[in-house]
């Protein structure tokens, strides 16, 4: 177990920058995942933590060793690759067992350990089989179990769940989740999904084209985002964003008046708020046709046109309209948050309404 | 029940199919089975000048021998003519041949098929150039300083020069072998406590070992059947067998010769038949490895 430290770690490819510095401090234990969308540069992090890639400037700490010029094996790290990485020639339980053999760990210890690692993630049935003939969730818990038969000082897990069902998804997601909290390794987990990042992480990153947007605890990031790129980002729906202008405390755009902005200085800003915490109202700060409603089971969603920018409100499930009926929302200046509209960072607010925003 | 999709064509079809491979086997194999049953005979039969029916019922071979089948060939070939010295530095030849190819073709393979630069593509691109010249361009290059340092006649040079003309194939074929197995398999190697080699040890080869073998093959057959490099550069003493061979057919003048290189070809031809029928299912799935998926 141990701490890790990336201090103005970067990579480029010729000219091409994959990853700009990037500043972190993860803490011993910490459950930290990377999400960002494809090609953020989110795989590339983990595998210069890994090194499997060099690292173009900066330095990575494991524990208080720099460890930099490390090849791989020398890092003490335990990976789940993407593509799971299994060795298609070894049975499955020859498969959990090189790390063990590789590392000249006592031949006594092999069977105990092997077992306990299989145990773990219900795979005692599957020992003698060959990887080919798993399915993809069974060599999924192959990798993990590969990775948790040693006790590594970090387990890097590249997007451990993209190729299984959203059945399956969820109950390794809860696997993973519970080994972490078994075994207390410090963990750096790789997903494009904001509902994994949200459930397993301590800490989130948020990534976008090889830059850092925010580092925080998933309830940080849902609550305070740090720009219009994560308000956009996280929550499904995303935050709505609507585009215009604050005069004398009070926002307006086309279709939209929100008044209790005392305080904020005049001027162009985007403005945010989430669908679930807006609700219709007879009559309110969003007033406009709809443009369409969706039903998502426990709920509706009304979309409506405002400020140039499609808008969600949540609705009761059995609300109904059809579409280009007048509807009104209920949007006050206590849910917004309020953003640069040129440099998309979050403004903010000292005299906070109250709101949502202080629960 | 399960029925191949095969049981499911129309009788038709199955019988033109069948008929087609039957000929095409027939086809393919008459030269050799012709050769296989002439090489029991005297060449006055084979080579029968009055009806070529003598030479599937023999009766020279009856009144020379008293017997319609002959092993006179075998005996004079490799027992007067030693042809089984041939037959050793074949052997020794081709032995190190394929492991000097494949030693180095693995790992110079497994290194360009990793390698994130450019100048692997052109040393693969150059390598290719060099195996698209003819075998005997470098060969006519060797012979003057082979002379003259006084290597020429020795099977070690044979050798060198036969690895060196096979070498550029081999290390194209394993490159792209290496290039199907995903990068994943050594990366996870490596953090699973490898080091670069032990992961091409450990891991990259068994999953490598029908395209190391597909790769033997190849060089085994290059080495084997090689006639312009050997027959240069190789002594008399030295011979191996494909040179040995010519030199039977090279002199008509005394009777008997060629029926001993009718028998060799034979001799030569068999193992090659066990060979691959002892590798068969290891070429079938590294000639197909880029095919599917692992
Ligand atoms: N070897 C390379 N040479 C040049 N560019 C590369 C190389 N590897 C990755 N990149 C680029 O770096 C960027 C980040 O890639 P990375 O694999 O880290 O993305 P990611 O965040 O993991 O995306 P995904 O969610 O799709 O896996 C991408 O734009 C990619 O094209
Ligand atoms: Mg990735």
């Amino acid at each position: 177990m141990a701490r890790i430290q990336l201090r103005n770690l970067s990579k480029r490819w010729g000219s091409f920058v994959g990853l700009k510095p990037m500043n972190l401090d993860i803490n011993d234990g910490e459950f930290l995942v990377l999400l960002g969308p494809s090609g953020c540069g989110k795989t590339t992090t983990m595998r210069m933590i890994a090194g499997l890639e060099d690292a173009s400037e900066g330095d990575i700490m494991i524990g208080e060793r720099r460890v930099n010029d490390l090849e791989p094996k020398d890092r003490d790290i335990a990976m789940v690759f993407q593509s799971y990485g299994l060795y298609p020639t070894m049975t499955v339980y020859e498969n959990i067992r090189f790390p063990l053999k590789v590392r000249g760990i006592p031949q006594a210890e092999h069977h105990d350990r092997v077992m306990r690692a299989a145990a773990a993630v219900e795979l005692n049935e599957f020992l003698e089989r060959k990887p080919a003939a798993l399915s993809g969730g069974q060599r999924q818990r192959v990798a993990l179990a590969r990775a948790i038969v040693r006790k590594p000082k970090v387990f890097l897990m590249d997007e451990p769940l993209s190729n299984l069902d959203a059945k399956l998804r969820v109950s390794t997601r809860a696997q993973i989740k519970n080994l972490h909290h078994e075994l207390q390794t410090t963990t750096i987990y790789v997903t494009h999904d904001q509902i994994e990042a949200m459930t397993l992480a301590d800490r989130v990153v948020v990534m976008s084209r090889g830059e850092v947007q925010q580092i925080g605890t998933p309830l940080q990031i849902y609550d305070r985002p740090a720009n219009t790129f994560v308000a956009g980002f996280i929550g499904s729906p995303a935050m709505n964003l609507i585009a215009g202008e604050i005069r004398g405390g009070v926002f307006e755009a086309a279709n939209v008046r929100i008044p209790g902005f005392a305080g904020v200085s005049d001027g162009k800003v985007t403005l945010g708020f989430r669908a679930e915490d807006a609700g219709l109202a007879p009559a309110g700060e969003i007033a406009a046709p709809v443009y369409s409603m969706e039903l998502l089971g426990d709920s509706s969603m009304a979309t409506v046109q405002a400020g140039g920018a499609l808008v969600a409100i949540r609705a009761a499930k059995n609300f109904s309209a059809q579409i280009g009926d007048p509807i009104a929302a209920h949007v006050p200046a206590g849910i917004c948050h309020l953003f640069d509209p040129t440099t998309g960072q979050r403004i903010d607010r000292r005299t906070v309404p109250a709101g949502k925003e202080t629960a | 029940m399960t029925t191949r999709i095969a049981d499911r064509r129309p009788a038709t079809l199955q019988i033109l199919l069948s008929g087609f491979l039957i000929l095409w086997l027939i086809v393919a194999a008459f030269p050799f089975l012709w050769t296989l049953w002439g090489s029991f005979k005297v060449e006055g039969d084979f080579f029968s000048k009055a009806d070529w029916m003598n030479a599937i019922t023999g009766p020279l071979t009856q009144a020379q021998t008293g017997s319609s089948m002959t092993g006179d060939g075998y005996y004079g070939a490799w027992v007067q003519e030693e042809f089984w010295r041939a037959a050793l530095n074949s052997l020794i030849v081709v032995v190190a041949v394929v492991c000097i190819s494949l030693t180095f073709g693995t790992l110079g393979g497994y290194a360009l098929s990793r390698s994130p630069y450019r100048y692997a593509f052109w040393l693969l691109l150059v390598a290719l150039v060099f195996r698209a010249m003819p075998p005997i361009t470098l060969v006519s290059g060797y012979l003057l300083p082979f002379f003259e340092w006084n290597l020429w006649g020795h099977l070690p040079t044979a050798i060198i020069v036969l690895v060196a003309i096979n070498q550029p194939f081999t290390l194209w074929m394993l490159t792209s072998f290496f290039r199907n197995i995903p990068k994943e398999l050594d990366e996870s190697a490596m953090v699973d406590g490898c080091s670069r080699f032990q992961a091409f040890r450990h891991v990259i080869i068994p999953v490598m070992w029908p395209g190391v073998i597909t790769t033997g093959l190849f060089s085994f057959l290059l080495a084997y059947n090689d006639f312009a490099v050997t027959a240069m550069l190789l002594s008399k003493e030295n011979q191996t067998m494909i040179p040995k061979i010519a030199s039977f057919l090279g002199t008509t003048q005394t009777a008997g010769n060629v029926m001993f290189a009718v028998s060799s070809v034979v001799s030569v031809t068999a193992p090659l038949f066990v060979l691959v029928m002892f590798f068969q299912r290891q070429i079938v799935s590294g000639l197909t490895a880029g095919a599917v998926k692992g």
